[in-house]
Order: C-alpha cells, then sequence, then structure tokens
C-alpha cells in the first residue's frame, strides 16, 4: 500500500447535516468545507427521473410551479452517498447524491 | 532496574514499533495490553485488527528484539491476539456484523463466487467468525462450491431463519429458496424483497465478517445493497483480459459513485501453475489487474492462480483452501484474505479520523 492509495474515495462525503432555518439547509462535508442550501432551490433542482428527463436531460419543472412554501418533511440517508428529501408537496423520488450537492453549492 | 523503569522503556521501545498499514506505533493505536513485569520477565499481548494480519508474525519479532535490547530484560512474551474492531455506521440491518465485504465483478465468468467462497473460507481459517451471503439471485452457486445440500432454511420464529452452516462458514443463498434444478424467475421488486430478506431475516448471530457475493454487473441487487446495507468495502473481482476489464471498471466506477470504500481488486485466473514442471504460464496476458489497480489508485490485492484442483474442489463442494491448503491458489487466498482485512482496517481508521454521519433521519421543524 502505497501513501497515494486512497481505497477509490470521489470527493468528501456528508459529515453533518442540520437545519439552519425555516428555509436553509446546512450540511459540512468531511473535509471541513460547509453548504448551506435555498430549500426551494433544492426542490427545483431535484434530480429524479420525473423531474429531469431521463433521456434528453430536459427539466420538467416549470420556472414558477414551487411554490414559496415548499418545505422539506424529512431528509434521510441513502447508503453512504445520498439524502432523500420528503417534500410538503408530496415529492420524495429525488436522491440528492453528495457530489451532485457539492455541484449545487 | 526496577520492573517500574523498565516498563517506561519498554513502552518506549514498542513506540517505535509501527503498523505498517495504519502508518502509527502500536502503542498509540492500544494494541499493547496486559503488559506484566516480574523481575525482569516482561509479558504483554499485541491485540490487532483482525486475526487475518498479514505481518502478525514480523510484528512479533519486531516486538520480541525491540524489548529484549533493554537492559535488565531477561526474558519476552509476546501474545498476539486480535479483536475485529466494527466498522462505524448505525443502520438498523446487520447489527452483530462487524464487517461487510462485498465481492464483485463487472462481467460474468470471471470465478467471483470461487473468489468469495475461499475468501471466506480463508478468513474463518484465521480464527475469524465469517458468514456468506449468496446474493447471486439468478445464479446462486455458493451451496455447490461448499456442498451444501439444497434444503429451505430453518425457522426461528418472527419470520427469521438460521443460515446453513459448512466447514465453519454460516451460508444464505437463494438456491435455498428453490427446488434444486429449478431457475428463480424474478422482475425487480422481486428481487429487491430477497436481499431484504436476506439482510433483516437472518439470525447470523455475531460476525467478524460477512461476505456477500454479488450478482455480476451493475444492476438492482447491487444498487439496494449499497443502498440498505452498512457496506465496509467492496472487491473487484477481474481476469486478465482486456474485455474482462473494461467490465472490471465499470464495478470499480459504480462503488466510487455510491461512495463504498474499494478495498482493491483482485486478478482471478492469472496463470496456469504447472504441476509438471512447477512453471508460470500467463495464459491470458499479464499485468490488467494490476494496472486497472493503478489507474484507479485503489490496492492490488493479488493474482490468483489456476490449478486443477480449483475447478475439482468447486465442482464438488470442497473449496481449494480447505482440501488442498498447501496448492499455490490456496496460497494465494490466504495472502488475498490477509491484504482485505488489512485493508478493512485502513478504511476504518480513516472513517474514525473523519467521522462522516452515514445513517441519519432529519424532520424539518417550521
Amino acid at each position: 500500500m502505497t501513501e497515494n492509495q486512497h481505497n477509490g474515495a470521489n470527493g468528501p462525503s456528508l459529515k453533518k447535516i442540520y437545519q439552519v432555518d425555516s428555509t436553509t439547509l446546512g450540511i459540512i462535508w468531511t473535509d471541513g468545507k460547509e453548504s448551506r442550501f435555498n430549500v426551494k432551490t433544492l426542490r427545483e433542482k431535484c434530480p429524479c427521473a420525473n423531474c429531469i428527463d431521463e433521456w434528453s436531460g430536459e427539466k420538467r419543472i416549470k420556472p414558477g410551479q414551487i411554490k414559496d412554501t415548499i418545505r422539506p418533511v424529512n431528509i434521510r440517508s441513502v447508503g453512504r452517498y445520498a439524502i432523500q428529501i420528503s417534500w410538503n408537496d408530496g415529492h420524495d423520488t429525488g436522491l440528492y447524491s453528495h457530489d451532485y450537492l457539492q455541484s449545487l453549492g | 532496574m526496577s520492573d517500574q523503569k523498565i516498563e517506561l522503556q519498554v513502552i518506549a521501545a514498542l513506540k517505535t514499533v509501527k503498523d505498517p498499514d495504519l502508518h502509527k506505533d502500536i502503542v498509540s493505536l492500544g494494541f499493547v495490553k496486559n503488559m506484566k513485569i516480574d523481575n525482569g520477565h516482561v509479558k504483554f499481548d499485541v491485540e490487532l485488527t483482525t486475526p487475518a494480519c498479514p505481518v502478525k508474525e514480523q510484528l512479533r519479532q519486531e516486538c520480541e528484539g525491540k524489548v529484549k535490547a533493554i537492559e535488565g530484560v531477561s526474558r519476552v512474551e509476546v501474545n498476539m491476539t486480535a479483536e475485529v474492531r466494527a466498522a462505524h455506521h448505525n443502520q438498523p440491518v446487520l447489527t452483530g456484523v462487524k464487517n461487510i465485504i462485498a465481492v464483485a465483478s463487472g462481467k460474468g465468468g470471471v470465478g467471483k463466487s470461487t473468489v468469495s467462497t475461499n475468501l471466506a473460507v480463508a478468513l474463518s481459517q484465521t480464527g475469524a467468525r465469517v458468514g456468506l451471503m449468496d446474493a447471486d439471485i439468478y445464479g446462486p452457486s455458493i451451496p455447490q462450491m461448499l456442498g451444501i445440500p439444497i434444503t429451505p432454511p430453518k425457522g426461528s420464529g418472527n419470520n427469521k431463519f438460521f443460515p446453513h452452516e459448512k466447514s465453519g462458514l454460516k451460508v444464505v443463498s437463494a438456491a435455498f429458496l428453490t427446488k434444486e434444478g429449478q431457475p428463480l424467475m424474478l422482475r425487480g421488486p422481486m428481487l429487491g424483497g430477497i436481499i431484504q430478506q436476506f439482510l433483516q431475516n437472518v439470525e447470523w448471530g455475531e460476525l467478524d465478517y460477512l461476505v456477500i457475493d454479488l450478482p455480476p454487473g451493475t444492476g438492482d441487487v447491487q444498487l439496494t445493497l449499497t443502498q440498505r446495507a452498512p457496506i465496509s468495502g467492496a472487491v473487484v473481482v477481474t481476469t486478465p483480459q482486456k474485455v474482462a476489464l473494461i467490465d472490471a471498471e465499470k464495478g470499480v466506477r459504480m462503488f466510487q459513485n455510491v461512495k463504498v470504500p474499494l478495498l482493491g481488486i483482485v486478478e482471478n485466473m492469472s496463470y496456469f501453475h504447472c504441476p509438471d514442471n512447477d512453471k508460470k504460464y500467463y495464459l491470458f496476458k499479464h499485468g490488467g489487474g494490476q494496472r486497472l489497480a493503478d489507474q484507479f489508485k485503489v490496492p492490488f490485492l493479488g493474482e490468483i492462480p489456476i490449478v486443477p484442483e480449483i475447478c475439482e474442489g468447486g465442482d464438488d463442494g470442497r473449496p481449494v483452501t480447505l482440501d488442498h491448503p498447501d496448492s499455490s491458489s490456496a496460497q494465494a487466498y490466504r495472502a488475498l484474505a490477509g491484504r482485505v482485512a488489512a485493508q478493512l482496517s485502513i478504511v476504518q481508521a480513516r472513517e474514525n479520523a473523519e467521522q462522516p454521519e452515514t445513517t441519519f433521519e432529519l424532520a424539518w421543524k417550521e
């Protein structure tokens, strides 16, 4: 084992996740950096197949479609690599991978 | 010199003994235990993180040599022990299992089930408690390889069941849920259901290592397992040919995407070890597995040779590690087990330092 091997790790993982205020989600990553997300933006950028066409990559959420009252109900971990958010509009199919979240942050 | 003074010097000497994988001295790692000194007679335990430690003997000799050199020490007794440490997770499944090793391949036919079986046997031969989950739902072959007759598993109440036991291994397989020779024909949701049963309803008891033999490829079963099971690390099996390596690369990328640590790449069927002239014949080119490991900066875990005993053993239900422990292939499997266990300890040490939050549920407050 040489020093430059890293067991395939592909970027930092989630170290701490918390609610900052009623519309902001905070995440601290294992590299010490912190990201903050506006929940409405997160809902608009949902990566699931219902929200982004799997073949064309076209966004199916129209501007203005997501209301300002959108809030998460519950956020849970999926494996070691993603989070799943259940929203108060009933949507819950989006898996936000750590890498995707970092690309948004 | 008084025994107390000797003790200080012994500890100072042991602080210069480093674990080559964890890059720290064995005193700081908390490996040195039960130190007793009586009139210059020094006795202590070195508790490693795995009984499969590949450098166990080397560490013992270094400890003995360095302590013997201290003035006033008349005799040294080093007792090598091991306590497998549990990987950091708090998912509500497989709670008695300390480490979960997924064995995968991008392509079928590379000998993944043979590798899983012999890896599990080699780990258990070091004294570890080992389970083997045959998650290859469509082509379960582990019962055949271990010579376990196809009988339904014994229930334990609460919808739970006991694994079969053979040669010191605890085994579950989809084969036990079907009639012998009948194929399992399932669509996606049913597959997930069987995997969920394997994760939640098996009475594994306490295990140091659970080896999961995944189906080939990067499909439903792999995704379900990486999402629902706290996998400690993955081993990707390949053969040396380019077609196999291309698919192995996909397997590596899959684990990267779902952030399962890669314990490394093992190359199966690397060469034919001829019993007549003891020569190695590289039938399918040489060095492909090593190159793939280098490319992704993951450990190369070794080359497993082809010997006739491997095939016979698999067909007759007698794994080569049990039946021909002196063969070159059994030796390669023991080395593999040591490297896999060492990589698990390395991954764990890193996670203890980084402390990622892997399992959580956050209720949003207005």
